[in-house]
């Protein structure tokens, strides 16, 4: 048998999977819902993780709770009149001067007790639900995977191309964000130092002379040339000029943030960078001996606070200031009651941060109730579904539809206002036209919902796979004129890309459905 | 360690090694004579000493024949056995059927290297398939006897071997042994014989004088080799593709060789002449320099310097000779030598496409699991994944086998470019934390709580990290890779973290609220872990 005809028969059987291999790539048959606005390409979002689960009774303080606070936690809370006041009831812990300063220049939101239903205290477990914004599936993609899977079909497979050079996230440090997973591939790249041409710490191993050491530095030359998006990462991080703004570079998180800016100001076009902070599984020493005001979570507070304000004022002198928000997220809150070890132990909610010069939002949210008595191990109870901050910010700052959104989440949506003070945010579509329709979730497991309107009409509805043999015919009668939520089963399904078609007279609509395991 | 390790001089002594038996001696072991070893295996190595060790991996372990699958095949049931069945009459059924046996070959072949023990099997019989380089014939039958002739022999004589290759159906269609007669000679097999097979072409030092024969001895090779004809391809009744002398095609000549052969006579022997011509080849003391040139370069380095051309090779083939071409004490003093534990030869080979994809499945102790179709389906897909990568097993690019074992002087760096390296890093994305390797519905990806549970400490973050390093990086990680990989599985956390979740995980089987967070952990080490460099040499 010839070559060439062995490994063709070898590749028939393969065909109906996703082969990322023979770079065969799904083709969306359907035309995007709602296209990114204009406005909003130029847009970005830092994220900083504060990993480790911050204990946002430290952070933001109840004012109006202080008393109740003394009793259960003494040993770590900081003496009343050193607490930073933002309002009557709400302040900021001592060593958060900057963001402060911020708060009363319009530039720091809070929204208030942010978390999810039953929470789960692993912070592994937590934050997979963090990161990927799914409870009850497998956190297979992230938030923002799901939202770039969507604009960027088919990624990684002809990425960069000359419309997108740039990486769509980066992630400061050595790991992929797990908030940017997708379907096939990781949105982000991993970028440790801009400034490195090929941002790709391959390893640790240096040619010692030996054949070993020649291999490394071989395969360490082909890991940095395969790497497509460190030369424009670095092109960018010098183009954008050193930064006038005194930045403390031994923190680390200022560091970072200085990079943020230059990379942005240099015409990086990646849309997310994500931060991570350590050091917030604050069990013991959580505050010093000799004060509650020191100690390692003051220090780590003050690492950002410093950082995210020196990082203002560096986008107002490049004049960048209205195309960049910011958001903090941790895993979880801690609890209420402080342990004997001057920490705290894993908790429930916790206040997220929110900062820029374009937010609509200053507190968004109630102080949490402390009591004088409370139940063993209580932690801050959920007021603010986290989903749904980043729903509202991928809506009115990413201009993404509410359709569009509401199939990345597994729960009905709730949109705040967060942001929106430079004019952004679009306006809300108020229904499907006729030759659209939305899956959601998307990607699914088992279950999914598809959405759609009808005349009082005659519908067939069926899956087709990617080579376009039906699979599986979902409907076939009349239905009565309006919207309609079609649940579906998919569970006899096997994993990979369908596009569902839904064939009535008022106008045929096509979605692109992903079934994952 | 040995005296001249001390002050950095290499050994190549290949006296038994008697320095230190850590699990870096013990990976190195198993990294040449296997294509993924686990840690398990790396420990225990450790634990029953170098010797013992050595025995227990040069042994070949039956294997079953290749069974039906695919839905082509229209002669065997599913589930059966194909290697000794007939083909169907009509074209349509013989070309699907042909092609069914042919998938589940390379089927077969996948699972047997997926599902390698501790043996050196697989290595040693892949070894032989880039000697004798053979390709698929036009019947499936007989390349499966082609590869299970290579089986029988790996560990065995390696005379026997080079006379039953020689007259192997599958070999005699490659290189036209089967149509070389009385009445049209045909040289392909005589010369591949000397230049590539047996005693190897040296410089040329006159006009068709390449120092080891002559291109008369070719000429003469081939007149000795006529007469074998193969019987029984693709028949609808005849069950076995065989070889068979017929006399009425032999050269009944007297054949002389050149002075590289001593001038000898070779008379007519009928059937067995080839074999006693093969007999003259190997009394030429320069054929075992050769195989042990190629076994030491497959097995320890490419490099062939000075000082191992006068201190290793000659001693190797000195064992082989003596051993009147016996591979197994050749292999055996190799492997147990002062010179293969050196530091300097360690990780000193790039990874074959294959040694890569196996190093990480048989590592992980992952294997399909599903049903034969489905477990045939995905085998099938890594077959084609390690053709794009650019090593299809059956399939050499050539007589003389992959470039990357025998072209200077790049040798194993050839397994690599930008191209090469950005699809390994597709793949093992793939393995770890993507979809998996597709089939019939289903996907396989790693058994990561199997790996994960078998390691010394699994809930010790450092242990694990140090697990991860001993089994994938042939001279381990410096601490900041350990540590970077460590902030990957913990999540940045401290570590009693991680120990807090992999005992959840632990107490609670079957709870994926805690499993879910360990797997994905684990995966994206693992991931991290196949980017390093390190993790692409052996």
């Amino acid at each position: 048998m010839k070559r060439r005809e062995f490994v063709r028969n070898l590749a028939l059987i393969s065909a109906g999977t996703p082969i990322l291999l023979k770079e065969m790539q799904f083709q969306s048959i359907g035309k995007p819902l709602f296209g990114v606005a204009k406005s909003a390409e130029d847009r970005v979002l830092v994220i900083i993780r504060m990993n480790g689960g911050n204990d946002g009774l430290n952070t933001v303080i109840p004012r109006d709770q202080y008393a109740n606070l003394s009793i259960q936690r003494s040993n770590v809370l900081v003496a009343e009149a050193s607490v930073l006041p933002l309002t009557t009831e709400v302040g900021l812990h001592p060593k958060m001067t900057s963001m402060e300063a911020m708060y009363n220049n319009g530039k720091l939101g809070i929204v208030q007790n942010v978390g999810y239903p039953d929470q789960n205290r692993s912070h592994f477990r937590s934050m997979d639900i963090w990161s990927s914004g799914l409870i009850n599936t497998p956190p297979d993609t992230g938030w923002l995977g799901r939202h770039l899977d969507l604009e960027y079909p088919g990624y990684p497979t002809g990425y960069p191309s000359g419309v997108c050079p740039d990486p769509f996230a980066v992630s400061l440090g050595y790991e992929v964000s797990s908030t940017c997973q997708g379907i096939l591939a990781n949105f982000s790249q991993a970028v440790e130092d801009p400034f490195d041409v090929y941002n790709l710490s391959a390893g640790g191993s240096i040619n010692d002379g030996t054949y070993y050491g020649d291999h490394m530095e071989y395969i360490t030359t082909l890991i940095n040339q395969a790497n497509a998006y460190g030369a424009q990462i670095n092109t960018a991080a010098n183009a954008g000029g050193t930064s006038t703004i005194p930045y403390d570079l031994l923190n680390p998180v200022a560091k970072q943030l200085s990079y943020v800016a230059q990379m942005i100001d240099g015409g990086l076009k990646s849309n997310v960078y994500i931060i991570n902070v350590n050091g917030f599984d604050t069990h013991d020493s959580q505050v010093a001996t000799t004060s509650t005001e020191d100690g390692n979570h003051a220090d780590l507070l003050k690492q950002i606070s410093d950082a995210v304000g020196w990082f203002q004022d560096d986008l107002a002198v490049r004049n960048l200031e209205s195309r960049v928000v910011g958001m903090t997220f941790s895993e979880f809150g801690r609890q209420v009651a402080s342990n004997a070890s001057l920490g705290t132990d894993h908790g429930d909610a916790a206040p997220l941060l929110l900062f820029g010069s374009c937010l609509s939002t200053s507190i968004l949210g109630a102080n949490p109730v402390i009591d004088s008595t409370i139940t063993n191990q209580m932690g801050v109870p959920m007021q603010i579904d986290f989903r749904d901050v980043y729903a509202s910010v991928l809506k009115d700052w990413f201009g993404v539809g509410t359709t569009e959104i509401q199939s990345f989440f597994e729960h009905t949506v709730t949109y705040y206002s967060l942001v929106g003070g430079c004019g952004v945010g679009l306006v809300e579509e108020t229904e499907l036209a006729s030759d659209q329709a939305i899956v959601f979730p998307n990607p699914a497991v088992n279950n999914a919902q598809l959405r759609f309107i009808a005349k009082s009409e005659w519908v067939q509805i069926d899956v087709h796979d990617i080579n376009q043999r039906i699979v599986a015919i979902l409907y076939d009668g009349n239905l009565e004129e309006g919207e309609h939520n079609m649940p579906m089963e998919l569970g006899y399904l096997a994993a990979g890309s369908y596009v569902i078609s839904i064939q009535k007279e008022s106008g045929n609509a096509q979605v692109k459905l992903v079934k994952v395991e | 360690m040995p005296e001249e390790n001390q002050n950095g001089s290499i050994s190549y002594s290949l006296a038994p090694y008697t320095g230190v038996w850590t699990k870096a001696e013990a990976g190195h072991l198993l990294r040449r004579t296997m294509f993924g070893p686990t840690n398990q295996q790396i420990v225990d190595t450790v634990t029953n000493g170098m010797a013992a060790s050595v025995v227990s991996l040069l042994t070949i372990p039956a294997i079953i024949p290749p069974v039906a699958y695919e839905s082509g095949e229209t002669i065997t049931t599913f589930g059966n056995p194909w290697v000794a069945d007939v083909y169907p009459t009509n074209p349509v059924d013989l070309t699907s059927t042909i092609n069914a046996r042919n998938l589940s070959l390379a089927v077969w072949i996948v699972k047997r290297m997926n599902e390698e023990t501790y043996s050196i099997a697989e290595k040693m019989c892949l070894f032989w398939q880039n000697h004798f380089a053979a390709p698929f014939c036009i019947d499936p039958r007989a390349t499966y006897d082609y590869h299970a002739l290579i089986r029988s022999h790996a560990l065995g004589n390696f005379k026997q071997f080079a006379k039953d290759v020689t007259i192997n159906p599958c070999m005699l269609l490659f290189l036209n042994g089967a149509t070389n007669t009385l009445y049209s000679p045909n040289e392909n097999y005589a010369r591949e014989l000397l230049e590539l097979f047996t005693i190897g072409k040296g410089d040329q030092i006159a006009v068709g004088d390449y120092t080891t024969y002559k291109e008369e001895d070719v000429a003469a090779g081939a007149k000795i080799l006529t007469g074998y004809i193969v019987d029984g391809l693709v028949s609808d009744t005849i069950p076995n593709v065989t070889a068979n002398y017929t006399a009425l095609y032999h050269d009944t000549t007297t054949k002389t060789l050149s002075t590289h052969f001593g001038s000898v006579s070779v008379p007519n022997a009928g059937a067995a002449e080839y074999s006693n011509y093969i007999d003259i080849i190997f009394q030429q003391n320069t054929l075992a320099e050769y195989m042990c040139r190629n076994i030491y370069r497959y097995f320890v380095n490419y490099d062939l310097t000075v000082d191992v051309e006068t201190n290793v090779i000659p001693d190797m083939a000195a064992t082989l000779i003596a051993n009147n071409y016996e591979i197994l004490p050749v292999m055996t003093e190799l492997l147990s030598s002062q010179h293969f534990y050196d530091i300097s030869v360690r990780g000193a080979l790039i990874k074959s496409p294959l040694d890569m994809m196996f190093s990480v499945f048989n590592s992980t102790e992952s294997v399909p699991g599903f049903d034969l179709l489905t477990d045939s389906e995905m085998y099938a897909f890594i077959y084609s994944v390690c053709d794009v990568m650019g090593q299809s097993y059956a399939e050499p690019p050539s007589v003389a086998g992959w470039p990357a074992y025998y072209q200077e002087p790049s040798f194993s760096q050839l397994w690599l470019n930008s191209a090469y390296i950005k699809l390994r890093f597709k793949i093992t994305d793939f393995a770890t934390i993507y979809t998996g390797v597709p089939g019939n519905g289903n996907n396989w990806k790693l058994s990561v709580f199997t790996f994960l549970d078998s390691l010394s400490s699994p809930a010790d973050p450092v242990a694990v990290i140090d697990d991860i390093a001993d089994v994938f990086a042939p001279k381990g990680l410096d601490m900041a890779q350990k540590l970077l990989l460590k902030a990957i599985l913990t999540n940045g956390l401290p570590d009693f973290e991680w120990t807090v979740q992999y005992n959840d995980y632990v107490a609670n089987p079957g709870n994926v609220t805690f499993s879910d967070p360990v797997k994905l952990r684990i995966e994206l080490v693992l991931q991290r872990m196949f980017q390093m460099p390190e993790f692409q040499t052996i």
